[in-house]
């Protein structure tokens, strides 16, 4: 038979003409929707609930202060998240952006720099410090959640030795300016910052090389790899993205407080960063994100965690219910997953 | 034991994979199960192995009727399979991987020497040169191949489902064992055999089931009654054509060159040169080095020593992002699973993320529209088997899966194009179309090195074969296109070697 091959020139491709449609699968947009739109009417029970509880929860006021701390929730969730794609994570969130409310600071009061270059400082400096976890864990191999929970540390204490933990409480007025700034009435600039950075992420990975690239990374890096993708390339700008966000979050919380204060940040955003991106359907294994989900998970956040503040409930309580949510989101996402197989098993 | 299955069907999101399906497996006898990609028969055989439940229709054993709810339930019921995928755990020992379900242990501990011997007894029936201490992760597919088939046959099964257990092994394995599957026939079991390689199915089996779109288009005919294009029209539904080659000059000018090259893999030695629009053939047996050469020349291995050329200039390539970017080399591997494809991303960007770079536009935009018409042409032209190019690539069958594979690195449409055994798995129509493409690429200037264990395939494509025999290259067969003089002349050479080889030793 060897030598000749067999073909089979008219294609009446029934096949090929039915089977293939370009349209991009419905089932799969609902399917990822779905969980989306159920956060969401969790959320809007919750607003139900905390508005009738408590009157004082819609007033202007408070309004004004929920949108300021999902600001930050959201970017804090954000930063998260762009590891979170390429399959790892970033223990040192909170380090980074402390060390970047800190700097900015110090910039701002002592050295008594412009605005802008402050907080290009600011910046900067998260950049550059989410820049070394992605670099050590690449050139190391080790993986992120050893590299950056020794970074954590090392990032908290250097900054708490170089600052000897004093705050700057004498910022230039324009800053805390920023912060109380009100748009029609009740809305926080901050919020559009946020929602400015979600709309940038979300065309990051939907429609732009390095997106693609860093998810492709996340979801098997050895393909990726032999694809072409410069995977160790993918990991270290994720980090840095991640170090970027977490100092905006740190900056824009010194808007917020009109003051920069080392206890701001530190292992307090570990979990409202995980729970963000985890509520709203980022996997934990990479290789896909939920931009939009990420941004509805941070309400849910901001949401418990403002009614219970106005409910008068202790503190303590805010730190009993989010780890509740995060064990039941976790739950959820395994239990999805074990759903998806069963169906795509065609297990009943 | 008398395995019958009546009507059964099984539907995925947007496919029907069966379609009231009926098959019959007598005791003592070895049955093929046939179809194109995507036909439906990994389906049937993980319906019978209760990794799947139909949504109707009946499993019978020995006229009961069976609903397992996990393939240890089947195991238990005398049931073994080899499936499509590979299973194994890659940081256990081959030993361990044999053995896994029901490790022997010593007190309470697992008893290793015990481990080794008995999965050397299975092992020994197919290959001795694997040894079972080594983790099943540095082995070659191939080998890996062989250990998921030992596994089987260690759980001595009176039934054994076979999916494609030949796909990526050797002519030479594929002897042992198919002597071994006779032997086991003939002492009462009854075997399923998938494969796409018809010249093996008339070797082996006594009667064919053949699937359709997932229907029976046959039922347990005789062997003896079909001839080879009865079978291929009762898979395609149409008959068989001959290719037209695109007419090819090879032209003089050297694109590839290595010279003198040597890994930490253990070869020596490898000097070689590709011309441009030339189809170089790599032939060599399981463990003989190729994948690992080819690895080295695309940067994903390290060049202890030699070097390699691009265009009469000495290249340094360090990981495939270079030598896809810099050198346009491509390399399409063998291991689909782990290296070729992404299974939870879509078929759209499995293929896009060689080419996503060059689409990029301002500020790495990727505009899906140009994506999608990049996709298409190979979508259609390897008839890439889905409801739509948005499936995820895991949800494909095997054949489509290798398409997809193969399709993202076509698309790629660099210079030089190392291919690592193509058409595994993938059935004879889809294969023919593929040799026309890789003899287009080639006719359009793109100089493409083949290896490939189908003898068939070699001798269909290449212009020369080099032969590679443990780790070096030892010899060049022109190819005159004639199987067997071509097939001798390698494996003469091969024998020649091993010989030399050990006379050396003995002397
Ligand atoms: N888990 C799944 N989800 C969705 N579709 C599936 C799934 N498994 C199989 N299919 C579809 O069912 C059909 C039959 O697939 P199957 O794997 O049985 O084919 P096959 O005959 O084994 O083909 P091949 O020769 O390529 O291995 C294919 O169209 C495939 O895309
Ligand atoms: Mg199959």
């Amino acid at each position: 038979m060897a030598d000749v091959p067999v073909n089979f020139f008219h294609r009446q491709s029934h096949m090929t003409d039915e089977t293939i449609s370009t349209e991009r699968s419905r089932r799969g947009f609902f399917a990822g929707a779905s969980a989306q739109i159920g956060l969401f009417a969790i959320v809007a029970l919750l607003w139900v609930i905390f508005s009738t509880l408590a009157p004082g929860f819609t007033s202007p006021i408070n309004l004004f202060g929920i949108g300021r701390s999902l600001a930050v929730d959201i970017v804090i969730g954000f930063s998260q998240m762009v590891v979170l794609a390429t399959g790892g994570m970033n223990l040192a969130v909170g380090s980074i952006g402390v060390c970047a409310v800190m700097l900015t600071g110090f910039l701002l009061q002592d050295a008594g720099m412009p605005i802008p270059v402050a907080l290009a400082g600011g910046l900067l400096l998260g950049g550059a410090l989410g820049w070394l976890n992605g670099f050590a864990i690449v050139k190391t191999g080790v993986n992120a959640f050893i590299i950056t929970l020794a970074s954590a540390s090392l990032f908290l204490g250097a900054m708490l030795i170089l600052s000897k933990a004093v705050p700057y409480n004498t910022l230039p007025p324009e800053v805390g300016q920023f912060g109380r700034m009100r748009i029609w009435g009740y809305v926080s600039p901050l919020l559009f910052i946020a929602i400015a950075i979600g709309a940038a992420l979300y065309v990051l990975y939907r429609h732009t090389l390095l997106g693609r690239q860093i998810l492709a990374a996340g979801a098997n890096p050895r393909a990726a790899e032999m694809s072409g993708v410069p995977v160790g390339r993918v990991i270290i700008i994720s980090h840095t993205l991640s170090g970027l966000l977490a100092a905006t979050a740190g900056i824009m919380l010194v808007a917020r407080l009109g003051a920069a204060m080392p206890s701001v940040g530190g292992e307090d955003w570990l979990l409202p960063s995980f729970l963000g991106p985890v509520l709203g359907g980022t996997l934990l294994a990479g290789g896909s994100v939920a931009v939009i989900g990420t941004m509805i998970g941070a309400a849910l956040v901001t949401t418990i965690r403002s009614g219970l503040l106005v409910l008068q409930v202790g503190n303590f309580w805010l730190q009993l219910f989010l780890g509740l949510i995060l064990l039941a989101a976790v739950m959820a996402d395994r239990y999805r997953g074990v759903f998806l197989e069963r169906r795509s098993l065609g297990r009943k | 034991m008398q395995l019958s299955i009546e009507g059964v069907s099984k539907a995925f999101p947007g496919v029907q994979a069966l379609d009231k399906v009926s098959f019959e497996l007598r005791p003592g006898e070895i049955q093929a199960l046939m179809g194109e990609n995507g036909a439906g028969k990994s389906t049937l055989i993980k319906i019978i192995t209760g990794l799947y439940r139909p949504d109707d229709g009946r499993v019978m054993i020995d006229g009961q009727e069976m609903s397992f709810q996990s393939p240890r339930d089947a195991i238990a019921a005398g049931i073994g399979a080899v499936h499509q995928e590979r299973n194994l755990i890659p940081r256990f020992s081959v030993g361990e991987n044999i053995l896994l379900e029901r490790l022997p242990t010593r007190n309470g501990l697992l008893d290793k020497d015990a481990i080794h011997n008995e999965a050397r007894r299975y092992l020994d029936l197919l290959d001795r040169g694997i040894d079972t201490h080594t983790e099943v992760r540095s082995l070659s597919v191939a080998q890996m191949q062989i250990v998921e088939i030992a596994k089987a046959l260690s759980l001595e099964t009176k039934c054994l489902l076979m999916d494609e257990p030949t796909a990526s092994i050797t002519e030479h394995e594929t002897e042992a064992l198919f002597t071994l599957l006779k032997r086991l026939r003939d002492e009462g079991a009854s075997i399923v055999f998938v494969s796409h390689k018809l010249e093996e199915v008339f070797a082996i089996a006594d009667r064919v089931t053949v699937l359709r779109d997932g229907k029976n288009a046959a039922l347990g005919e005789p062997m003896s009654t079909m001839t080879r294009q009865n079978l291929i029209s009762l898979m395609v539904g149409r008959e068989e054509h001959i290719v037209n080659k695109p007419q090819r000059s090879v032209d003089t000018g050297v694109v590839l060159e290595a010279r003198g090259l040597q890994t930490s893999f253990g070869h020596r030695d490898i000097s070689f040169s590709l011309k441009r629009g030339e189809i170089l053939g790599l032939y060599g047996l399981v463990g003989a080095g190729r994948s690992e050469l080819a690895r080295a020349i695309v940067g994903a291995a390290p060049i202890t020593g030699g070097e390699v050329l691009v265009n009469g200039k000495t290249a340094d390539i360090r990981n495939v992002h270079q030598a896809l970017n810099q050198f346009r080399i491509g390399y399409i591997s063998e291991d689909r699973k782990n290296e070729g494809l992404i299974l939870t991303h879509t078929i759209r960007e499995n293929i896009a993320v060689t080419i996503w770079r060059r689409l990029a536009g301002a500020l790495g935009l990727i505009r899906p529209s140009a994506e999608l018409d990049a996709v298409m042409p190979y979508v259609e032209r390897l008839e890439i088997r889905t409801p739509s190019v948005e499936q995820k690539v895991g949800n494909l069958s095997g054949g489509n899966q290798q398409k997809v594979s193969v399709a993202k690195w076509l698309a790629a449409n660099v210079e030089i194009l190392i291919i690592d055994e193509p058409t595994v798995g993938i059935d004879i129509k889809t294969k023919a179309y593929l040799h026309e493409l890789i003899h287009e690429i080639a006719a359009g200037g793109t100089s493409v090195l083949l290896i490939s264990s189908d003898m068939p395939e070699m001798v269909a494509l290449a212009d020369r074969i080099l032969v590679m025999h443990d780790m070096r290259l030892v010899g060049e067969v022109a190819n005159d296109r004639r199987y067997e003089t071509v097939s001798n002349a390698i494996m003469n050479r091969i024998h020649a070697v091993e010989e030399e080889r050990s006379t050396a030793t003995a002397g």
